[in-house]
């Protein structure tokens, strides 16, 4: 572990702005959303103690973006580098999943790995807890565990840098001005704020201990009719897939511009009723509860089945941003407890 | 070739067969070689207006051109009907796998298929002709609402009857009356008689209802289900396993099928759906 030492944010922030275009959540109402990085010092720089608000995903898959045209075939344009302060270890999870989609080796989506090849990833120990933080829940932790080329933990008088990649010891070793070295007692403060958020999510998130994996659960739940008396407190926004940093369904639509013909690759969310609906009337999810069952099921069975991992990093973002009364927490919960019931009608039968 | 997986490469239609009120066989020429098996699919782009996923009907022999068989079902497919000879068109793909037609050598072939899917049959066919001395024989039994819905009517009612190897059997879910043929769905005409189960392989291809009630008849014969290969329809958009719409349980349709065996995805519901 390299770890170094600097007093304020700013000269940072500035070195790496010097470099590259810098994007950083800025405070904006309740929430924090990202920013360009302004070095003229006039908006005060913050360190964002949770989470941002809008999810890391926007800046590898942008909502809409120009993916073919003809008669003139598209190639991907290059990137210039770029990074990101403030991300989380429920990004950085966010990120990997994302890769396993986008980046696998038989079909490699360009436009994305480019971006993502030149995006210098500073991430930050979250030093309080979302109102709707989870992560615990699914392996994650209250600061990074890797997947970043820097990583920033406040302490008391300043902040501990940590390199995580060659790319960010590359860039502590070119600018060893900023930096001075850390102490025993500094590591130890670190490590003190970490185990305290640690405590506090454990504590906030104490009612959700499932009773079995959540694979099992929402396998074994496809006949449930929670997802049906869920779906009443649904207002199909989709605001839940959209604000997910994990959720990466798209659609391709193809328009006229003035003098090519466009492809475009936007968002799409599975919570709309067409989603997976054919040209012949086919509609597996006709039901906003099987769409609601379909969901849970990608991001904890068939996810989990294909890459090994769940399409969940825990941050919260769906409950926050759901306009309805839908809690993924609540409802894998109230899952689990049926769960157990039934396995227990099994085992005295 | 591109890097880019959401490009198209060029093409042209170059012919357009009307096979019935609903459904046209378009011929396209690429403006490069391309190379398919049959079971695969295309994205077939309509510049300027939408792209959809089709199964081509035509011997993966021919890389020269492509021809796809289209019903008229959807915004696409009814702006494809408009169209004429020198259309520009994209194909993008072929993705998925194809029919596992190596694996079949030495086997009774028993092809069900109704409607239009009988489009992706005819690539099979084709494919199957070419080696037919390979398999025992080629069994099909083949669905249309009406005599006039048979696409292929030229080449199915009359020469590829009179192949060896081959026998095939039409039944209509309504006559006209110049048929003298079979009346009722095509499960009407499938018997178990038809086949030794317990050495072919089942290809099935149509709407999805007779998929089902054929899989069904067919495991009723003794058909183990990972010998009944299904052709399994759904909204594939990007054609590559990403964006999402085409999901069977774990499976990209697009990736993992279309083709799948009734073995690898019957614990799934809604795959009638």
């Amino acid at each position: 572990m390299e770890t170094v030492f600097i007093n304020k944010l700013k000269p940072l922030l500035d070195a790496v702005a010097e470099q590259m275009a810098l994007l950083l959540p800025k405070k904006t109402g309740e929430h924090y959303i990202y920013s360009r990085y302004d070095p003229s010092g006039e908006i005060p720089v913050e360190f964002n103690n949770i989470r941002p608000c809008t999810p890391i995903k926007e800046f590898l898959l942008p909502v809409c973006e120009l993916a073919a045209t003809s008669p003139e075939p598209l190639e991907p344009e290059d990137v210039k580098p770029f990074a990101i302060f403030g991300l989380k270890d429920c990004d950085l999870r966010s990120i990997e999943i994302l890769d396993k989609v986008f980046a696998d080796e038989e079909f490699r989506d360009p436009f994305y790995v480019k971006r993502r090849e030149n995006m210098f990833i500073i991430s930050s120990d979250c030093f309080e807890v979302g109102e709707n933080c989870f992560c615990n829940l699914f392996g994650g932790r209250p600061f990074a565990q890797s997947g970043f080329d820097l990583n920033v933990s406040k302490v008391k008088d300043g902040f501990i840098i940590e390199a995580g990649s060659q790319k960010g010891r590359d860039f502590t070793e070119k600018h060893p001005q900023l930096f001075t070295e850390t102490s025993g007692a500094l590591l130890a403060e670190r490590d003190e704020n970490r185990s305290r958020t640690q405590r506090r999510l454990e504590q906030n998130n104490a009612e959700y201990q499932f009773d079995a994996p959540t694979k099992e659960i929402v396998e074994k739940s496809q006949d449930s009719e929670i997802f049906d008396v869920e779906a009443r407190n649904c207002v199909e926004c989709q605001a839940c897939t959209r604000i997910c940093p994990t959720c990466h369904c798209f659609y391709l639509y193809d328009t006229k511009q003035k003098d090519y013909f466009a492809k475009m690759k936007m968002w799409d969310s599975c919570m709309r009723v067409g989603y997976a609906a054919v040209a012949g009337g086919a509609n597996p999810y006709k039901i906003l509860g099987d769409r609601i069952k379909h969901r849970l099921l990608h991001k904890f069975v068939y996810f989990l089945d294909r890459y090994g991992k769940d399409m969940c990093v825990g941050c919260g973002r769906c409950v926050d941003g759901c306009a309805g009364e839908v809690d993924i927490r609540t409802v894998l919960k109230k899952l689990s407890e049926e769960f157990k019931d039934k396995e227990k009608a099994k085992v005295t039968k | 070739m591109s890097q880019n997986p959401y490009q198209p490469i060029n093409g042209e239609i170059v012919d357009i067969i009307d096979e019935s009120q609903t459904i046209k066989t378009f011929v396209i020429v690429p403006e490069e070689k391309f190379k398919f098996e049959a079971g695969q699919f295309v994205e077939l782009t309509l510049p300027g207006e939408g792209e959809a996923p089709f199964t081509p009907s035509s011997s993966p022999a021919d890389t020269e051109k492509i021809e796809i068989t289209i019903m008229k079902a959807g915004r696409v497919t009814g702006l494809l009907h408009q169209c004429k000879k020198g259309q520009k068109v994209g194909i993008r793909g072929p993705y998925g796998n194809g029919y596992p037609i190596d694996d079949f050598v030495g086997k009774y072939i028993y092809i069900v298929a109704g409607g239009v899917g009988l489009a992706p049959m005819r690539s099979v066919f084709l494919t199957l002709l070419d080696r037919i001395n390979d398999f025992k024989s080629v069994v099909c039994r083949l669905g249309a609402r009406t005599p006039d819905n048979f696409i292929f009517k030229n080449t199915l009612f009359w020469s590829w009857q009179k192949i060896d190897g081959v026998e095939i059997k039409l039944t209509v879910d309504k006559a006209d009356a110049d048929w003298d043929g079979n009346v009722g769905v095509v499960t009407t005409i499938c018997d178990k008689k038809d086949v030794d189960v317990k050495n072919a392989v089942a290809v099935i291809c149509g709407p999805p209802i007779g998929m089902k009630y054929a899989t069904l008849k067919l495991l009723g014969f003794g058909f183990d289900a990972e010998n009944i290969y299904l052709s399994m329809e759904k909204n594939m958009s990007c054609g590559i396993g990403k964006c999402g719409h085409c999901m069977i349980g774990k499976y990209y349709v697009c990736k993992d099928g279309p083709v799948f065996t009734y073995e690898q995805i019957k614990q799934y519901p809604d795959i009638w759906d």
